[in-house]
This record gives structure tokens, C-alpha cells and sequence, in this order.
């Protein structure tokens, strides 16, 4: 069954006030997915939900498909999310291809074929790890057995992630052997850790699909008793969350850029429970993962979805 | 006898207090909180943690009832395993950063720190102590001097500073967790919610057995309930603190259709909807008019019984009620702990 998550924020703000579920932000007008239509050296036409929308590439633009990339290398019919620069939606400053990420325990591994199951509410996903990028891979996954956690970033092609850059370094002892958070005596107001992204739409049909452009959360800490029912798998966090439902808002500040959203928690992040990491490139020291964002909702604050994560604020109950 | 040698001659006793409680604590709490023992392969470490933990035992029941060659073996054993375990700990620590020392069982769940280790390297150094002692601890105890149990005392209370587990073990005797990280069956909730005056007074406008939604935000959980209200369908929400025997309620309710909020906490609101009373933090401000003017009496067969659409007394608020059969909270549905709503 559907949660209308509009009402239970409407609901919890009149009994417990806005500064209890602050209404989310709006869409950022600078980010915009959809799937390439007609690509050129010089400009990118991409199906929206608005319809055919062109933009303008400048010498700086970057652009990303596994790897960095030239615009010769983006495909029409790619999924495509794109960052506009100069404060308009003209100009492209970065483009990211394909995108897609695998995120959980791993559940059967042969060869450079790795099944992971990404946890509650989400099909299991495969990844292969290219040879070229088996070398990086192994040292941030250094055993692909089941029960230890992966997560790497790569290129959707044909069902499967080609998964060429890790996102963490995998932790040294199986899910089930994971330390349990030490116990605290009161939860922060804002908690510190890091943010990760999700795509809820897999990279199908981003120019329809509403799940695509939401700006939402994906949460760790889903409460048991109501949303996180007998088939939620999540564990506890590292991290002292308050438990919230779907609806819920959360305030995020990427720690790094210093730009703040609220956003909609709209689904479990049950693999997000399970890692306690640090961002690699973030200059943050918290670990521990607080949410994962949309794709639209990532990058509107800045996140690069190549590196994974962000060192983030977050201000959530 | 200078300092040094009084301080040396307390060892045996405070180190095999020291070795006594890790081999209780890890027997008592086998949950498993990490330590050197993740090191070693899966299949070991369960034999590796009991090992340990007999080793502690018997290392601590030797320096504390024998002297002499025992008690000097016992000594330099220890001061092996604290140093061994100083170095260890520092491999977990730079190996896995969020791991447990695991040195008082499921207590040590505080990440590997530089105090954890600290504290095995003062071990190390007290069981040597000890060892050069000769053992005895029972014999040093009986006839301990007041300037040993000074240095003791001191020694323990270092020992204290280095030692997490001890919040650790004060948050779980003294006091729960915080009620926003608590996990509260929607059961207890409910029974909550049905005690309260805020039920009681709005109880008429609900319609059905058990809320439509749940759902939780923090201290706090919001159920929604359908019912009628004036003959317009309404959503009657009450959001229930986890906390506590006699927790916060609060109540709104909203027209179904229009969204317009009609009334929190028994607050009537004005023609479409003006603003409520609010605190400085946006919260509604409790009124107290939601506290039954009528008898509270729960059980029995004078408790007035919601009938919405009917023809029944009207309360001051135009809230319809009838002298029922029955005023038990309708909760039938919801003492089945089973809220409807479920994630897509």
C-alpha cells in the first residue's frame, strides 16, 4: 500500500509544529535528468518531463560515463543528469551518463560477477567489475563473498551496473558480524556523517518516470512498528537516528559545499544501515551514513555522484 | 617500605579485580563486541573469546589466592596478555575503526580509542607489578594499610578514566536509550492513546476499529483515524508521545476534503482555517479544553459511545454522542499491534 507522504507532513506539522517536518525544498531548477536525444561537440538535447530541452556545453564542462569522459562518448538514448552552471539552465557544467550504483550485501559472486542484495523493498542487483577497473576494485573490495558489503558506481548497461569505481572501503568482517552502535544518552539535533545517493527509478525511462526527478530520502532508521514491518532487514545505524516513517522531511547540508536541502524521507535505506564508512573524498570525520539521496536531490546539493557520498549535516525529527 | 614498593605490593589484588570482572563480563554478555578475537577466522573466534575469558579467570583466581612461584607466573602471564592486547587492540583500531575493544564482553562496544588502549598498556605494566610482587592479592587485601589503599584507590580511579565501558554500563542500568531512537510497539502506543483524555474527548468524531495510518517521528507517533464530524467526513490525528506511562497527547482534526484543520487539542478553529495558537516553535498550544467536563468513567455501560450521523445528545463543541452500550476505546483492530499502512 501507498503512503501519502504529503498528508502525514501536513499532519505532523500542525500537531508538532513546521520546525518538526519542514516542507521540502523545491526542485532545483539546475539539475535536470532525462535521456539524450541528440548529442553534438557543442550542445545536448534531452527529453524531459518538460519536453525536448537543448543546453549548451562550455570548454569546462565535464562529463562522465564510467570514467571522464569527452561528449563524443555520451550516446543518444543515455540517461542522462545534467548540472546547469552560471546560476541559468543553458549551460552545462557537468554531465554524468548512464549512472548507476550497487549497494549492499553481497549475495553470490562468480568470477567478476558480483549479486547484491540491496535490501528491503528492492530487487536484487549485478554487478560486473571491469577487468580494467578489477585492480581499483580489489582494494576497496578485497573479498567478494557473500555476506560482505559492496558498493561501487558505475554504468547501467543491459540490466547490469559495470561497476568501475568503489564508493567505500568494504568493512573487514561479514554483515552479521558488524559492531552494534554504542549506546548514547541523548540524539543531537543535527548528526553528523555522510550522505550517499540512490536511484529509485534504476535509470529507466528518466524522462517519465516521476521517480526519477523526485528529490527525496531514502532513511536508515525507518521506524519498526509502522513502515519498517516483518520485511524490513535493515539494522541499526551507527549512528543515533531518530526513527522516522516515510513522509517525514529531513534537513541535509553538504558539509563540503555548504548548500542545505529539505527533502521527503520516501523510502528504507536499509543497505545504508548496515555501512558505518567515511567519505573518501569528503572533509568530514563523522562516519556513518545518514541518508541516501535521489540522484536529482544528490546533486542539487553539490554531491558528486562519482565519489559516491558527501560529508553532510543533517537535522531529522 | 618506600611508595614504589607499596605500590608495587597492591598489584596482585588490583589487577586480578581487573582480570576477575573481563572474564565475568565477557561470560555474562557473549553478544560479541569485537576485540583481537575479529582478527582471527569466523570459526575461531567464538573458541578464541571463551579461551580468552578462562585464561582471564584463572590468571586472576591464581594472583589473588597464591603466592610465590604460582603467583609470579600468574604475574608475567598477565602482563603477556595486556601487552599482547595493547598491540592487538592498535591493529583493530587502524585495521577496523569502528570495532569494539571487546574487553568486558558486550560492554566495550565503544570504538577502539587510544584510552582502550592505553588502558591495556597500564595493565601490562601493573601485571608485571604484580608479578615482581609475588602474588598474594588475598593476603596484600587482609592486611591493606592505608597507604595502599590510597595508591589503590588512585590506580582504580586512572583505570576508571581509561575505561568506556563504564558510561556504557551506567546508560544501561541508569536509563533507557532516548525515547526518539526507542522501538514502542503500535500496541502500546494504542493502549496509550485510548487512557487519554484527548481520546476521550474526540473518541466521537472516530469511525472504525483502528487508524488508517501510522506513522512515527521521533518521541513521537501520529496515527489517523476516519470518522464524521457535523456529517463531514473528517481525519481525527493524534499524535502520542513513546514515552512514559501518562505520555502527551495531542489531537487534530481536519476535513477530509478540504484539508482545513478544524481543531487541535479540542481548539476550534475559525472559518477556514485561521491560525492556531502556536508556541514560539510552531507547536500547538495545549488549551486543556480537550479534558472531559463528564464523568471519566472507562468501563461500564454509561460511557458515552461515539455515533456520528446520528441522532444523539450534542456536546457544546456540536460533537454528537449517545449514551451507548459499550465505551470501550474501539481498538479491537489495533490491539492487534498491525498497523494497514505498509511501504510501496
Amino acid at each position: 500500500m501507498s503512503v501519502d507522504v504529503q498528508e502525514r507532513r501536513k499532519f505532523t506539522a500542525a500537531l508538532l509544529g513546521d520546525e518538526a517536518a519542514p516542507p521540502p525544498s523545491d526542485p532545483s531548477p539546475q539539475v535536470v535528468r532525462g535521456v539524450a536525444l541528440h548529442v553534438t561537440a557543442h550542445m545536448l538535447t534531452v527529453a524531459t518531463p518538460k519536453g525536448e530541452e537543448r543546453f549548451l556545453f562550455e570548454r569546462t564542462t565535464a562529463f562522465w560515463r564510467g570514467r571522464d569522459v569527452g561528449p563524443q562518448e555520451i550516446r543518444v538514448g543515455d540517461d542522462v543528469l545534467v548540472r546547469c552552471g552560471g546560476g541559468g539552465r543553458w549551460v552545462v557544467d557537468r554531465l554524468w551518463a548512464q549512472l548507476g550504483r550497487i549497494t549492499g550485501t553481497i549475495v553470490s559472486a562468480d568470477g567478476d560477477t558480483v549479486v547484491v542484495d540491496p535490501g528491503h523493498g528492492r530487487p536484487p542487483a549485478t554487478a560486473v567489475i571491469p577487468y580494467r577497473s578489477s585492480g581499483r576494485m580489489s582494494v576497496r573490495h578485497p573479498v567478494l563473498e557473500p555476506g560482505y558489503l559492496f558498493d561501487a558506481v558505475g554504468v547501467r548497461e543491459g540490466g547490469t551496473v559495470q561497476t568501475t569505481v568503489p564508493a567505500t572501503t568494504q568493512p573487514p568482517h561479514p554483515v552479521s558480524r558488524a559492531p552494534r552502535r554504542p549506546p548514547v544518552r541523548r540524539v543531537p539535533r543535527a548528526l553528523s556523517g555522510i550522505v550517499s545517493w540512490y536511484d529509485p527509478a534504476y535509470g529507466r525511462a528518466a524522462h517519465t518516470d516521476p521517480r526519477a526527478h523526485a528529490p527525496g530520502a531514502a532513511y536508515p532508521a525507518l521506524d519498526p512498528g509502522s513502515d519498517c514491518g516483518p520485511d524490513c532487514d535493515r539494522s541499526d545505524p551507527c549512528l543515533p537516528l531518530p526513527l522516522l516513517s516515510l513522509g517525514a522531511t529531513v534537513g541535509v547540508r553538504n558539509d563540503d559545499t555548504g548548500v542545505a536541502g529539505v527533502f521527503p524521507v520516501l523510502n528504507c535505506a536499509s543497505a545504508a544501515s548496515r555501512f558505518c564508512d567515511r567519505c573518501r573524498d569528503g572533509t568530514g570525520d563523522a562516519s556513518g551514513r545518514l541518508a541516501e539521496l535521489t540522484l536529482p536531490a544528490f546533486v542539487a546539493l553539490g554531491g558528486r555522484p562519482e565519489a559516491g557520498c558527501f560529508a553532510a549535516t543533517m537535522e531529522a525529527g | 617500605m618506600t611508595l614504589v614498593e607499596e605500590l608495587i605490593r597492591i598489584q596482585p589484588p588490583v589487577v586480578a579485580l581487573l582480570l576477575l570482572l573481563g572474564a565475568a563480563a565477557k561470560a555474562a554478555d557473549r553478544s560479541g563486541a569485537g576485540g583481537p578475537v575479529r582478527l582471527l577466522p569466523g570459526a575461531l573466534q567464538r573458541p578464541a573469546s571463551a579461551a580468552t575469558a578462562l585464561l582471564e579467570a584463572v590468571l586472576g583466581a591464581v594472583l589473588l589466592l597464591t603466592a610465590g612461584t604460582a603467583g609470579t607466573a600468574a604475574g608475567w602471564a598477565a602482563a603477556v596478555l595486556f601487552g599482547g592486547a595493547a598491540v592487538l587492540l592498535a591493529v583493530v583500531r587502524r585495521r577496523d575503526p569502528q570495532m569494539g575493544c571487546g574487553c568486558f564482553g558486550g560492554l566495550s562496544t565503544e570504538p577502539v580509542g587510544w584510552r582502550t588502549i592505553a588502558r591495556a598498556a597500564v595493565l601490562a605494566a601493573a601485571a608485571s607489578g604484580a608479578a615482581v610482587a609475588g602474588g598474594g592479592g588475598l593476603q596484600v587485601l587482609l592486611g591493606l594499610t592505608g597507604t595502599q589503599a590510597a595508591l589503590g584507590a588512585v590506580e582504580l580511579g586512572v583505570l576508571v578514566a581509561l575505561s568506556p565501558e563504564l558510561r556504557e554500563a551506567a546508560l544501561r542500568v541508569l536509563g533507557r536509550e532516548p525515547c526518539a531512537l526507542r522501538p514502542v510497539p503500535v500496541r502500546r502506543t494504542l493502549a496509550r492513546l485510548h487512557t487519554s483524555d484527548v481520546w476521550r474527548a474526540n473518541q466521537v468524531v472516530v469511525e472504525g476499529r483502528g487508524p488508517v495510518d501510522v506513522w512515527r517521528h521521533g518521541c513521537w507517533r501520529l496515527l489517523r483515524f476516519s470518522g464524521h464530524r457535523n456529517g463531514r467526513p473528517v481525519d481525527a490525528v493524534f499524535a502520542v508521545e513513546v514515552r512514559g506511562r501518562r505520555p502527551r497527547v495531542r489531537a487534530a482534526v481536519s476535513d477530509a476534503e478540504t484539508g482545513v484543520t478544524l481543531a487541535v487539542l479540542g481548539e476550534v478553529a475559525a472559518e477556514g482555517g485561521a491560525p492556531l495558537p502556536r508556541t514560539q516553535g510552531g507547536a500547538p498550544q495545549a488549551t486543556g479544553t480537550v479534558v472531559p467536563t463528564g464523568a471519566r468513567v472507562v468501563d461500564g455501560p454509561r460511557v458515552p459511545r461515539a455515533r456520528h450521523g446520528g441522532a444523539g445528545k450534542k456536546d457544546p463543541d456540536g460533537r454528537a454522542g449517545e449514551e451507548g452500550a459499550d465505551g470501550r476505546p474501539s481498538g479491537a483492530n489495533a490491539e492487534s499491534g498491525a498497523g494497514p499502512v505498509r511501504p510501496t
